[in-house]
């Protein structure tokens, strides 16, 4: 068993599986239901087994062609690589489950070839080491999630949309000049390559540049992150968890990769400016989620608001580095997992009610209390309270700002949190009172409840699995080596 | 000698002045429609750079693609744009494009002017000499099967690019239908100048796509080439007002959009199951096994642009009530 | 200073004007258009500076990069002209709606 484990190559299985999947449902439509629900869970399975392949051997490298980089592309996963992964796997599970009551007949078939296609553009993301290819996966991952944006149609989804194209193929090429001209002053594009052969010049500070910009518009870090809550807030319930919880992910991830592999040691502030955004997009995305009045927007703003937290890692790493990357990942964890299981309860409810007006919820917590549930315990992990993955997140985060004297940073991730209790509670304590409206209520599939209960239970979860969890990304040692172990 | 690096030089001087005012009118161009013709004006220009440039492969792709196919894409989405806009009784819809843009905006103009600025001085202070991967590509060239680098590039040594990149338009045309819905039947019949220039062109049409993608093992063109003029093809056919009969236009039609990326998807899992890396071909059969990944890939691509071009699904009843 | 260098400042050029093309029009036709005037930009930079190889051949991997950049780009243009479409059947105007995400 361990010897066929470890003889395939599932980096390699990760990709091909849901392109054929996503193949496989576009060809036959009416079966696309059940040929998506076996692929993504093959998909799990496959990261299960990855996993098992870099525990035993250590990082998992693949030359494609057999050609290896730079003349080739090559594979590329490490412990961050296989968080990553493992994230896009288990909560691209979860909103599996929902999709499957979710969307029915013409709108099935719809969805879910481009999901899978989507899925198969995240793994080949996370597994890239080549920056050209990277670019590739970006478009391909950038025109899925449009699509699936607009799959609602109307005016307010196809204007997200639209919106959000617009920004994802001006930050696509803002990258892509960044990679010639990393190509055409080093002469790779191999990370691993750059990373040896980069030094201070013109072009590495206008690589870095342009790549920054690119990436932080498609990640929605403020003051770029006004595409996003049209474009979340008016898709549908499911999507609006894929986009939130894994897409604006991917380009983080590129974001980080390239800042630990390449442009990190370089110093110069950029850290800082980084910090300072974060620091924006916390309070910013954080205040305009309390004045929502509509759900969806709520916790769409509450996405802008958490992804400045994983910008506060990039000052502090200078001096605590393991420590506040590990804050960063965690966090991106926790937020997948919190997110979707949020986004997921919030189609519940409007499904239910026909509407997502925070001020007439009804008594949600006694007709949906499963939802309810799932919607306050993912609540918990965004607001960082114990015992949750977000707690660990920022709990780390806040080691990492103390042992600097970063009292500033301190008091800023203390106070998002404080704000994001702010919005989570108007919700729920909405979702107690009794309406002035009383309106006509549909059913809720059982399943639709129980995916988003289990992912915020997950958020929940990962509050006891922190060491566990830390020695899996520590494998192959993407955050280089720090004075201090977590 | 000396009189033609002279000719050369203003040659490329003048190429690279016409390109940005081109470009310059295409996006300031007070009439949509001019600015959508003089943006495939900017395409043929484009073509011309990149021969200047020694990438005659980019040519033949940037004339077929950059240009003829997305001239196409924007002149018929100019078209519909008129007639939703008609619809909509807005009268003046089109005229406000053209007023709008009179006005010239300080700030950004700078702020851009800067960017430029930057951008140019970088692009300056770049090695004057450098290589890149030329020597890695010529020294392994003989291994990969075909003579011509950049299909070279393209099939075998970043093949797995091409692989996503399949998926790419694979995708672009999933977005498409899933957004615009089914189509119409037929339109109504197309004038007989259309009609005669179609039957006439779409045999030798399809004789050139098959002639770029045998040559592209050793000489410019190959399998983007080969797929965008059997695209251009089937746009002339479409233009025509051919549509594929509606038992075709279901899974055979779904079949040949997805050929290219199943051939890659089947090249990889046979590379990985007879012993090689993810698409590492068996060096004795590498051309023949290239020559199968372009065949596939061609055929797909020129369907999917040619419904790219269509915009909406085909109709098929019996799957889509 | 040689032609590799003169056509990378062109495609500087070009894709500095595609930008602030995409940000003063409205219209998304002509966003659309800027896009892939920017487009181009980049690709001139990445093959006009695979030329920089003396009097030998250009290297040529660049060349199959912009290829496959030439294919991405048709592609997000069809879908975006599209979406175009529909949001003008939607509203009447080809333009962003502006009054949302507030």
């Amino acid at each position: 068993m361990g010897a066929l484990l470890s003889e395939i190559s599932w980096g390699v299985v990760l990709i091909l599986l849901p392109l054929a999947g996503g193949i496989a449902c576009f060809l036959f439509p009416r079966a696309a239901k059940v040929l998506g629900l076996v692929s993504v869970f093959a998909v799990l399975l496959s990261v299960s087994g990855l996993g098992w392949n870099i525990k035993v051997n250590g990082i998992y490298r693949h030359a494609i062609g057999g050609w290896n980089a730079p003349l080739g592309i090559d594979l590329y996963a490490d412990g961050l690589s296989l968080l990553m992964l493992a994230a896009t796997a288990l909560v691209g599970f979860g909103i599996s489950v929902y999709s499957a009551d979710y969307f029915e007949r013409e709108d099935a078939a719809r969805f879910w070839p481009i999901w899978l296609l989507l899925l198969a553009a995240l793994n080949a993301l996370f597994l890239s080491a080549d920056v050209f290819n990277l670019y590739v996966t970006l478009e391909l991952m950038g025109l899925a999630a449009v699509a699936l944006a607009a799959l609602a149609g109307g005016r307010d989804a196809l204007g997200g949309a639209m919106r959000y194209l617009l920004a994802s193929l001006l930050g696509s090429l803002a990258y892509l000049f960044g990679v010639a001209l990393l190509y055409h002053g080093f002469g790779s594009m191999d990370i691993a390559m750059l990373a040896v052969r980069v030094e201070a010049s013109p072009a590495v500070w206008a690589a870095l540049g342009l790549m920054s910009v690119g990436l932080l518009l498609k990640t929605a870090l403020f003051p770029l992150h006004f595409w996003l809550p049209p474009a979340h807030a008016s898709a549908p319930a499911p999507v609006s968890a894929l986009l939130s919880a894994l897409v604006v992910k991917g380009s983080f991830y590129i974001l980080l990769r390239l800042w630990l592999e390449i442009f990190g040691p370089l110093g110069g502030g950029v850290d800082t400016l980084f910090g300072l955004l974060g620091t924006g997009a916390i309070l910013w995305g954080s205040l305009q989620a309390l004045r929502q009045t509509r759900l969806k927007l709520l916790v769409a703003y509450s996405t802008v608001a958490q992804i400045g937290y994983f910008f506060i890692s990039f000052p502090l790493a200078a001096s605590a580095g393991v420590t506040a990357w590990s804050a960063a990942a965690y966090l991106v964890l926790s937020h997948a997992l919190a997110k979707a299981a949020m986004f997921l309860a919030t189609g519940n409810v409007l499904r239910f009610g026909g509407h997502d007006r925070i001020a007439d919820l009804d008594r949600v917590v006694q007709r949906l209390p499963l939802t309810a549930c799932a919607f306050a315990l993912a609540g918990v992990s965004i607001m960082g309270l114990p015992p949750s993955g977000g707690f660990v997140g920022k709990w780390l985060l806040l080691q990492a700002a103390l042992t600097q004297d970063r009292w500033d940073l301190v008091s800023v991730i203390i106070l998002g949190g404080v704000l994001a209790a702010g919005y989570v509670f108007k919700v729920i304590g909405h979702a107690f009172t009794l309406a002035d409206i009383s309106h006509e209520s549909r059913e809720v599939p059982a399943k639709m409840e129980w995916a988003a209960l289990l992912l915020a239970f997950g958020a929940i979860l990962l509050g006891f699995l922190a060491s566990p969890v830390l020695s899996l990304v520590g494998i192959g040692v993407p955050f280089g080596v720090s004075e201090v172990s977590p | 000698m000396e009189a033609l690096t002279l000719l050369h030089w203003t040659f490329d001087i003048l190429l690279g002045l016409g390109l940005l005012w081109l470009g310059w009118r295409v996006l300031t161009s007070p009439d949509l429609f001019n600015a959508i013709v003089l943006f495939v004006a900017f395409g043929l220009l484009m073509a011309l750079a990149w021969v200047r440039l020694d990438a005659p492969d980019i040519a033949l792709a940037e004339a077929a693609i950059g240009a003829g196919l997305t001239g196409a894409l924007l002149l018929a989405a100019f078209a519909k744009l008129r007639t939703v806009e008609k619809n909509h009784d807005i009268a003046g819809q089109l005229e406000k494009g053209k007023l709008e843009n009179r006005s010239f905006q300080w700030w950004p103009a700078t702020f851009l002017l800067v960017v430029a600025a930057g951008l140019g001085h970088t692009v300056l202070s770049l090695p004057h000499y450098a290589t890149g991967l030329s020597a890695e590509v010529s020294a392994n060239l003989k291994s990969s099967g075909v003579s011509n680098p950049v299909t070279a590039v393209l099939l075998n040594f970043r093949g797995y690019d091409t692989l996503l990149e399949m998926v790419v338009l694979l995708l672009a045309l999933l977005g498409v239908w899933s957004i615009s819905g089914s189509a119409l039947p037929r339109e109504a019949a197309p004038g007989p100048i259309l009609d005669t220039l179609s039957r006439l062109l779409t045999p030798v049409l399809i004789l050139v796509a098959a002639y770029l993608l045998w040559v592209g093992a050793h000489a410019p063109g190959g399998a983007f080439q080969a797929g965008a003029v059997l695209g251009a093809a089937g746009v002339l056919l479409l233009l025509s007002g051919w549509r594929l009969s509606s038992h075709l236009a279901g899974l055979p039609l779904r079949i040949i959009l997805v050929a290219g990326p199943v051939a890659f998807v089947a090249m990889a899992v046979f590379t990985m199951l007879t012993g090689g890396q993810f698409l590492e071909y068996p060096r004795a059969e590498a051309g023949t096994l290239i020559l199968f990944l372009e065949t596939a890939a061609t055929l797909s691509i020129g369907t999917t642009l040619a419904a790219l071009f269509l915009g909406e699904r085909p109709k098929n009843k019996r799957e889509y009530p | 200073m040689s032609a590799a260098f003169l056509f990378a400042l062109v495609g500087v050029g070009l894709f500095s004007l595609g930008l602030y093309a995409l940000i003063v029009h409205a219209h998304l036709l002509r966003k659309i258009l800027a896009i892939n005037v920017m487009g181009s930009g980049v690709f001139l930079v990445l093959v006009a500076l695979a030329k920089r190889t003396g009097e030998s051949q250009p290297d040529a991997v660049p060349h199959a990069l912009v290829i496959t950049g030439i294919v991405v780009a048709v592609s997000a243009t069809a879908l975006a002209l599209t979406l175009m479409l529909k949001l003008t059947a939607e509203t009447g105007r080809a333009e962003l709606p502006e009054d949302q995400g507030k």
